[in-house]
């Protein structure tokens, strides 16, 4: 099951930041995507006072954050989970969010897909975490959990 | 008495306010003379304004009544080019949007030429003129730095979610935030065209003070539907188009 998270504004850097690792923390979380729009590169090139883009680091790993965080998608095996990403949200967003139950990320291989991998054995987890235009190494950070 | 427009709300209080010439608009911030040229974009601060035409006193100008009556505005006298500003109006409260501006910009200046859009809202002037108008415009109630953006091309955003420190989607990236300062400063002037130093347009308004000043009517502020007076006016307009019919035969 997936869950949208839906917030009423366009996130910061430092809260994408504190909420992933929130998220991330919840033992039932599988996989998140965090989709908006693109930060452009330039962004580093402008004084720290405006800068946006900038590196964040969920449970220990550090990830270049590529666009502004406009939806969360988790993915989750419990329903009890949505209260507790619920009530992460209510701490971390005041100006409102919405939770929406339903599959936002794929989970077979499409046409583009086969064209993109071949058969090469590319693990169920990665099937829809990017788009298909996109290098997987370039978009996907893999936390282990439990140390394993 | 001139009535400019129904309704009981504040918003509709709002837009009688911005409409009525006598009303004096609050003056939120202040901006330099400089700063509003580069903004606009037009010529260099201390630059000559350019002339499409000579001073209207060495002309030989056609005997005219109406050229009698009316008293030229500075920049028509001077023989100025027209020039322009445009708005851009966050739907998310923004104190002003381009249907009101275009009312009011009538009502208030003379030799203004203004059209209105969807989300953005372009007034013509000559160019002395337009940067009077135009400090006007950014210093008052019209302008909020966060959920106003001065833009003259590349508008897209009036519609999109905000940014979490309240400033609306500018796909040029014109005016930012300050995170050391608090304040959203203009670093690209109306055209996207990077400025040498950025212009200070003062801190976003908060939250209730926007939804005090607003003049748009949505379901999370001041609903359009709750405001009798507004609705009954309008049924009233459509219903005498609709007899009036729009080619009777």
């Amino acid at each position: 099951m997936d869950i949208q998270i839906f917030p009423h504004r366009i996130l910061s850097a430092d809260t994408t930041e504190l909420v992933l690792n929130k998220i991330e923390a919840l033992d039932d979380v599988h996989r998140t995507v965090i989709n908006g729009p693109r930060l452009p590169p330039e962004d580093l090139d402008l004084p720290p006072q405006y800068r946006e883009k900038r590196t964040i680091n969920v449970q220990g790993k550090e990830i270049d954050l590529k666009v502004q965080t406009g939806r969360i998608f988790v993915e989750i095996s419990q329903e009890s989970t949505i209260d507790e990403v619920k009530n992460i949200c209510q701490d971390a967003f005041p100006f409102g969010f919405e939770i929406n139950i339903g599959k936002f990320m794929r989970t077979q291989k499409t046409v583009t897909d086969h064209m993109k991998y071949g058969d090469e054995k590319i693990p169920d987890e990665y099937i829809g975490m990017t788009d298909q235009s996109a290098k997987l190494s370039d978009r996907l950070t893999i936390l282990k959990k439990d140390g394993n | 008495m001139a009535q400019y427009y129904p309704g009981t709300s504040q918003v509709a209080q709002n837009r009688r306010n911005f409409s009525d010439p006598d009303y004096e608009l609050e003056k939120l911030r202040e901006i330099s003379d400089e700063g509003v040229v580069k903004i606009l974009g037009h010529r260099a601060p201390g630059e000559e304004y350019k002339s499409v035409h000579p001073p209207l006193d060495e002309m030989d100008e056609p005997e005219d009544y109406i050229r009698e009556i009316v008293t030229p505005i500075d920049g028509a006298k001077a023989g100025d080019r027209v020039r322009y500003i445009q708005f851009v109006d966050s739907m998310y409260f923004a104190p002003a949007q381009p249907f009101l501006r275009s009312r009011s910009y009538l009502n208030r200046f003379r030799g203004v030429d203004a059209g209105t859009l969807s989300g953005r809202q372009i007034v013509e002037a000559r160019e002395r003129d337009l940067e009077r108008i135009s400090k006007e415009l950014l210093e008052t109630e019209y302008f909020d730095p966060a959920r106003t953006g001065i833009r003259g091309k590349s508008v897209h955003g009036h519609s999109l979610r905000l940014d979490e420190n309240g400033v609306m989607f500018d796909m040029l990236r014109r005016q930012l935030y300050n995170k050391e300062t608090g304040k959203v400063e203009a670093v690209k002037d109306q055209i996207g065209k990077v400025l040498d130093e950025p212009v200070v347009l003062g801190e976003p308004l908060d939250e209730e003070t926007l939804k005090a000043k607003t003049t748009i009517y949505r379901v999370d502020g001041e609903a359009y539907k709750d405001d009798k007076d507004a609705v009954e006016i309008l049924h009233r307009i459509h219903v005498a188009r609709s007899e009036g019919g729009f080619c009777p035969e």
